[in-house]
């Protein structure tokens, strides 16, 4: 096994996080440092009358919209999120202006002293009230109107799904300066190019006149994939103005409020079913945005191209729409749109399977897709669909068909239980040609005169633990030992851009060109003597070419694939539910450190099930998000889930380095539909909502017994 | 901040007025108020005791949850509440004044304190009296405690009978409760001779009904059965939840289900 690239090894990081020595942004010195506070909108939609300052003292300032040197907006996807609000604001969190000042208290104490006038408008808080569409997207194969025609019933339900935190243990923070004509921002991102970028725009240089470090940061989630470039362009803009550095760095209450979240969202489905099998699909799919696009448009574009879960239906219909509401802007989290899509079918596909009275998961089963089979985009499955293999190994591994019949008898006492499976995968990489025509990722190594090889890339170690996967590639192919190999700080005036670190890319595309560049330097090797060795992402030869106008072509070059099992006990006195056994199994390709990739497909699936069943984000009437610590978000710990296995099915990817694949998003997408499949064999109910709650677990069981 | 080395000297330093009474610090080191002056009870020897009265536990306010879990005279009811307080680290330093001192109607060794009729020792420099917790507890918050005033101990009478425990959280460590119950019943020769129920987290304080329980007390088994239909429907009218995290339908009917559990478990 040693000879296993898999085998685990310390992770490069460990000593540094383990004994906190290493500085996150909110512990470096405050030496000449200012200390930057947001004052933020209370309405949700409101035009701003008029803002009363108070007296400054000395060494304080004001940061405004009038003070950004470029456009005031944000460059993300689009171009619509003000650095500080314009005339009018649009959710409740949105950044008005900035105070600097040298003391936190007393900048925190001018920032609350200053009122703001606004004129109220309606907000729009109910995303089916919207009339607002940022974004459409669609896919269609064969006769929708034909199919449903000829179908011996139509089976229509609608699915609902809420919100959710990314719950980073960091808070965001950032830290601007400006020198020399230059603007340098660092601090806590899962994107120093994105940032970078926004940054041109907003200072009004152009990019060499920018520099983003990336530092230590604590988590990401997702959540730190475009709200960094905000944060960024306000401590950006602030330190021009008062020619300091300025770190703002959030409270957790202003971290929940106001940076991005899941997507809400709406999934009314429409299903033919002839002969006992799902002959067509019409899915509708409302994502509720918040107040700007943000990367609403990609996070769709993912729910569409999963609407038809891991299935081959013959007719296929999606449309797909993001919808303005005055809320907090929604984001990228962990599935991307995937979780959403998964949830919704498979739940889908059991009632369907209830309804024909047959068995949820043979049924499931016999419209999986395999390979050859089209993508719902009319690209192929070009690989194998280990999901069949993978079913029987994790039932044997949890005792599935045995507790699922058991469960399915009548049950009586206090205590009932349950268990559930879901099948899902995830689509490795960047979605469309997004890999292809707008990252163009570029990666170099750089051996130095030592002989010691360095890793140059913009891709950031947010707790998934990349320093020490990327090293083991490069030393593996350079046969180095690993404390040869080490991956630079993310400094843009130095690392090439290799892109985000996001959409499970980081191992399987930055990683392959760390092992292609790896060989190269190997033949080139000359000791003593110092090489840089670049390589660019290239499409591979198979791959279909996706047309962005179309929405047609192969979505992802291959797809991670996702098996989970989950047991409930639930007390029938107070709803309350706690998982007995939580089992995944994976293809994530080969698995490059099997200690991190456990790593994460435990956090992941456990952020699933939450997902479905405890984290939930209730507003009041004026839109107000009321949970925002984390007394009251409650995410689960260690302690709620005493029995959590993960066992690996690889499949090797032949273009992904030594065969691995996307992994991080991967087991967040089954959480979901696997705990609910549970809940319904205990309140025999078939249910379409999440999150499902202890309070209504306990209201349906009363429901159902009266 | 001041860290006394005995009670007298930590009543004397109180007298003078502007500290803020800081035990384990659970609660005063999340959100200190600003500028705060805290008087540290936490190594105070008078405070740290646990002593057996035989019908009664006396514990020390400064004791910790970990400590009374550890105790082997601290009653298993009360233990039963102090295992599902937050997680390790927080019962190492939280302590039983603490949570009394705190004023939630959540606080779980509190709804223990209720269920039992404790009694507290306060101490000042003008002297020490002893009131029921019942009555110590004003409302949300409000607690009838003088600022020269520091909960010195508790006396904890022993339960007699069998006694029943639950809470409900938000998840199964580190958890605020949702809602809590506990009830204690002495059934002598098929005779009730004693029964309380105490709901927590439901109001703004920890909820019982005395002249409730009397219904059942004195009953046979038997007619307590018989009754029992009407204990619940008078238990349905006496508690108004309030609105929090939970609904109040939620509140009531977990309440009314333990209730009806508890009496179950017990014959009736």
């Amino acid at each position: 096994m040693s000879d296993s690239i898999g085998t685990p090894v310390i992770k490069k990081d460990h000593c540094d996080k383990i004994s906190g020595r290493a500085l996150y942004t909110d512990d470096w010195p405050m030496d000449g440092v200012l200390y930057g506070r947001i004052l933020r909108s209370k309405k949700a939609r409101a035009r701003i009358v008029d803002i009363h300052l108070p007296p400054l003292p000395e060494g304080c300032y004001i940061i405004d919209r009038n003070d950004v040197p470029g456009v005031n907006r944000v460059h993300i996807v689009k171009d619509d999120c003000p650095v500080f609000a314009d005339d009018t604001v649009e959710y409740i969190g949105e950044a008005i202006l900035m105070v600097a000042g040298p003391d936190k208290k007393e900048t925190g104490r001018i920032r609350d002293s200053i009122e703001v006038e606004y004129e109220e408008l309606e907000p729009v808080l109910d995303v089916l009230k919207s009339e607002e569409c940022f974004f459409e997207y669609g896919c269609s194969r064969g006769d929708l109107d034909a199919e449903l025609e000829r179908a011996d019933f139509v089976y229509e339900e609608q699915f609902r799904s809420g919100s959710q935190e990314q719950a980073y243990l960091e808070v965001q923070g950032m830290e601007g300066m400006w020198q020399d004509g230059i603007t340098s921002v660092r601090g806590s991102m899962q994107c120093p190019y994105y940032v970078h970028r926004a940054l041109a725009g907003v200072m009004a240089v152009d990019e060499d006149h920018v520099r983003v470090l990336g530092e230590v940061t604590g988590g990401g989630f997702g959540g730190k994939e475009d709200y960094p470039s905000i944060l960024a362009a306000q401590v950006a803009v602030a330190a021009k103005k008062t020619g300091k550095p300025v770190r703002c760095v959030f409270e957790r209450r202003e971290d929940i409020e106001c940076t991005s979240k899941r997507h809400p969202s709406l999934y009314n489905i429409k299903a033919a079913v002839r002969d006992g099998r799902v002959t067509a699909l019409d899915v509708d799919i409302v994502l509720d945005a918040g107040a700007y696009t943000t990367l609403s448009a990609v996070v769709l574009q993912r729910a569409v191209i999963a609407a038809e879960g891991i299935y081959n239906i013959p007719v296929l219909k999606v449309r797909g729409r993001a919808m303005k509401t005055n809320t907090v802007p929604n984001g990228a989290f962990r599935g991307f749109g995937g979780p959403q899509s998964f949830y919704a079918l498979e739940l889908l596909f059991d009632h369907i399977a209830q309804k024909l009275g047959r068995d949820s998961l043979e049924f499931r089963l016999e419209h999986c897709a395999q390979k050859g089979d089209p993508t719902s985009t009319g690209g192929i499955f070009h690989f194998d669909v280990p999901i069949p293999e993978m079913v029987e190994e994790l039932s044997k591994l949890c005792g599935y068909g045995e507790k699922h019949k058991k469960y399915a008898a009548e049950q009586s006492g206090r205590y009932r239980r349950g268990i559930g499976m879901s099948l899902f995968y995830h689509g490795a990489g960047f979605t469309g040609a997004g890999e292809r025509d707008m990252i163009k990722a570029v990666l170099r190594l750089k051996k130095n005169r030592d002989d010691n090889v360095e890793i140059l890339s913009a891709n950031m170690d947010i707790g998934q633990g990349l320093t020490t996967t990327f090293a083991k590639i490069a030393a593996r192919e350079l046969g180095l030992p690993l404390d040869r190999v080490t991956v630079a700080d993310p400094d843009t005036s130095f690392v090439p851009d290799s892109g985000p670190t996001v959409a499970s890319r980081s191992i399987m595309v930055v990683g392959e060109l760390i092992r292609r560049a790896a060989a190269r330097l190997k033949e080139q090797w000359v000791s003593g003597e110092e090489c840089i060795v670049e390589e660019r992402f290239r499409e591979p030869d198979f791959v279909l070419p996706f047309d962005p106008e179309r929405f047609e072509g192969d979505a992802y070059p291959t797809f991670s694939w996702g098996v989970q099992a989950v047991e409930l006990e639930t007390d029938t006195l107070t709803g309350y539910t706690r998982i007995l056994g939580a089992w995944g199994d994976y293809d994530i390709g080969t698995v490059i450190d099997e200690n991190i990739a456990r790593g994460q497909m435990e956090g992941g699936f456990l952020q699933g099930i939450s997902y479905a069943s405890m984290e939930q984000i209730p507003a009041d009437k004026s839109g107000r998000i009321r949970n925002s610590s984390f007394s009251d978000y409650l995410i689960p710990t260690a302690a709620d889930i005493p029995v959590l296995e993960t066992i690996f099915h690889p499949v090797e990817y032949s273009d992904g380095p030594y065969g691995a694949k996307g992994a991080g998003e991967l087991p967040t997408a089954g959480g979901a539909p696997a705990w609910l499949m549970a809940m319904q064999q205990i309140v025999c109910r078939e249910l379409n909502c999440i999150p499902f709650t202890t309070e209504d677990t306990l209201r349906t069981l009363g429901e159902v017994s009266e | 901040m001041v860290r006394p080395e005995n009670l007298n000297d930590a009543l004397k330093t109180l007298s003078r007025g502007g500290m803020t009474i800081c035990a384990g610090g659970t609660d005063v080191m999340v959100y200190p108020p600003e500028n705060a002056r805290l008087l540290m009870v936490d190594r105070l020897p008078e405070l740290k005791l646990i002593e057996d009265l035989g019908d009664a536990v006396r514990i020390g306010a400064a004791v910790t949850f970990t400590e009374g879990i550890e105790s082997p005279i601290v009653p298993e009811l009360m233990k039963a509440a102090l295992r599902r307080i937050a997680a390790p680290a927080i019962r190492n330093m939280g302590t039983f004044g603490g949570n009394i001192g705190n004023g939630s109607a959540k606080a779980d060794s509190v709804l223990i304190d209720f269920v039992l009729d404790a009694k507290l020792e306060l101490a000042s420099i003008r002297g020490t009296r002893t009131p029921d917790i019942d009555k110590f507890y004003l409302g949300r918050k409000k607690l009838d405690l003088a600022p020269d005033e520091l909960i010195a101990a508790i006396f904890l009478p022993k339960p007699k009978g069998s006694w029943y425990y639950e809470k409900v959280g938000g998840r199964e460590a580190l958890a605020i409760s949702r809602l809590s119950f506990a009830g204690v019943i002495d059934v002598r020769d098929g005779v009730i001779t004693s029964l309380s129920a105490a709901f927590g987290a439901v109001a703004d304080t920890v909820l019982r009904f005395k002249e409730l329980e009397a219904m059942l007390t004195g009953k046979s088994l038997d007619e307590a059965r018989a009754m029992k239909p009407d204990f619940i429907a008078a238990y349905d009218r006496a508690i108004v939840p309030i609105r929090g995290r939970v609904s109040e339908t939620w509140r009531k009917e977990v309440c009314l289900n333990l209730l009806r559990d508890f009496l179950s478990q017990n014959g009736i």
